[in-house]
């Protein structure tokens, strides 16, 4: 399993764009993805669960891979959240 | 009775949101929508501000910036109401939300205003995108191709 953190920058933080945008990217691999802030947990697959989370700018979001792709994965999802959020 | 009502029936049905005139999602002015990125469904032009329930259920997410709104149903189904594109900018202003996150609505309750006029003056496109976020999930998610709309009409049905 890859585990890291990041902290949310982008003023406006994970709303419908960026959520949309995340869940196209993780359904492109087979490992689970899962963003977690403060206990609660979102399937990175799942648009309506990562809009959820209620991620605002200075959130700090942990998230897990775990799969058969999970260091790829979990390098994709990092470059995104830099660029994206 | 046609093969429509009878798949009326079947599936689970999601009212439009908001008065107005309903347009294909392909139609949106924003990829992240017309691309169906977010999910299938329809959009429409609101003719007021005033945003309901488009289906029994729990409000599953609601914008701090009051813009868009989630409602998951019984069934699962998974509905986004995004009122005007690029609104998240607006970070509140003129919208004003009057439920919570994992609040239990029925079909017809007001979810949320928005004063459109004051919105398109701002200089936003207030085509408001009603989307099926879980489209996946469903064997078919079958959407009104056009025409005006009432609060409370189908325009989305989901098949499992």
């Amino acid at each position: 399993m890859q585990t890291f953190n990041y902290t949310i920058t982008d003023e406006l933080g994970i709303h419908a764009r960026p959520a949309g945008l995340l869940v196209k990217l993780a359904a492109g691999f087979k490992s689970d993805i899962i963003i977690s802030k403060d206990g609660k947990e979102a399937n990175a697959k799942r648009i309506m669960a990562l809009m959820s989370l209620g991620a605002t700018k200075g959130t700090e979001v942990t998230i897990k891979v775990e799969g058969p792709d999970e260091g790829e994965a979990a390098k994709a999802v990092e470059e995104f959240l830099k660029a994206n959020l | 009775m046609g093969l429509f009502d009878f798949m009326k029936k079947k599936g689970i049905s999601i009212a439009a949101p908001v008065k107005g005139e309903c347009i294909p999602i392909s139609e949106v002015a924003d990829a992240t929508f017309a691309e169906e990125i977010l999910g299938k469904g329809i959009a429409v032009k609101p003719a007021e501000g005033k945003i309901y329930a488009p289906a029994d259920g729990v409000v599953s997410t609601v914008f701090p910036t009051g813009h868009a709104v989630g409602v998951t149903t019984p069934e699962g189904v998974e509905i986004l109401i995004h009122v005007g594109l690029d609104t998240v900018q607006l970070k509140g202003q003129f919208f004003r939300t009057l439920v919570e996150e994992n609040q239990q609505v029925s079909k017809g309750d007001l979810l949320l205003e928005a004063d459109i006029s004051e919105i398109a003056g701002a200089g936003y496109d207030t085509v408001t995108p009603v989307i099926i976020c879980n489209s996946s999930d469903f064997s078919e998610v079958k959407c009104m191709a056009g025409g005006q709309v009432n609060v409370g009409d189908e325009v989305i049905t989901c098949a499992k």
